[in-house]
């Protein structure tokens, strides 16, 4: 019951905010109003026994991300655009073909894409799922490859941003 | 009372609804940096999509999955910004609509 409550406070909460980013005039209101959506979905994340992911959603994503989108806003000072939407066909076009991707998206998920297998409860947990000592056990033995080739895409993330930022190379 | 289970497919749509109002802000808003903030809202769907089916099959995998689509989006937000921040000093404008210099 406390489940299914919570689920519909973050669902509706996290549904409402996301609107607000889309058609918000001020970059900054966009901004905070992301910030209400992630942490919508870190409860979220918890209520899903991942609660580890979620501690990592409000570290990474609400504080680190989020702050570098606040300091880009602040240092472009861009206005609001007027007008809000992209002007002419590509408005409608835009609606359009996003409605026709969540009609997709929901006849996926409502049908199970036709496949079988996937359960209808949740099958019982081993202990100590989504704890960090269990992430890292997983993480360091069967992901370990991938693993080193994200620390692989930051280097070359950090030298893009670096060389992007200097002003004589453009 | 009852216990109330709250089903795999409820997670999904609000996986799906949230993604789908990215893809509309990506879309139909002219700022590249509203933008970047709907492709967010879009990878954070998927992510919810991820761990729900990760604890609908008991298994680890889609939680490390999310982690990967986390640093993936770290490094796309700094190289993406450090973009944006290129442009708008060059053209003065965070509009994508007035970056059409390839445009024929």
């Amino acid at each position: 019951m406390t489940e299914a409550v919570l689920f519909a406070l973050f669902s509706v909460s996290a549904i409402v905010f996301a609107f607000n980013v889309v058609f918000r005039k001020n970059p900054v209101h966009c901004a905070l109003f992301l910030v209400c959506v992630l942490l919508s979905l870190s409860g979220m994340f918890i209520l899903l026994n991942a609660a580890f992911i979620a501690a990592i959603q409000i570290l990474i994503y609400a504080g680190a991300i989020m702050v570098l989108f606040l300091f880009v806003v602040m240092l472009l000072n861009v206005k609001g655009e007027t007008p809000l939407l992209t002007p002419g066909a590509a408005k409608g076009f835009g609606f359009f073909f996003a409605v026709i991707a969540f009609a997709e998206l929901l006849w996926t998920v409502l049908t199970r894409g036709g496949a079988e297998g996937t359960p209808e409860q949740a099958v019982a947990l081993p202990p100590g799922f989504g704890s960090p000592a269990e992430i890292g056990r997983v993480l360091y033995t069967t992901w370990l490859f991938p693993f080193e080739v994200t620390s692989i895409l930051l280097l070359v993330a950090v030298i893009g941003a670096v060389v992007l930022a200097k002003r004589k190379f453009l | 009372m009852r216990e109330i289970f709250v089903p795999l497919e409820a997670y999904q749509v609000v996986a799906a609804v949230l993604f789908t109002i990215g893809l509309i802000g990506v879309l139909v808003r002219r700022s590249a940096l509203i933008i970047f903030m709907s492709i967010e809202l879009m990878l954070n769907a998927v992510n919810l999509s991820f761990v729900a089916f990760s604890k609908f099959h008991g298994q680890m995998d889609g939680q490390i999955f999310v982690f990967f689509v986390m640093s993936v989006a770290a490094a796309e937000v700094a190289v993406g910004l450090a973009i944006l921040v290129a442009i708008f000093r060059n053209r003065e404008t965070a509009h994508v609509d007035h970056v059409n210099l390839l445009k024929g």
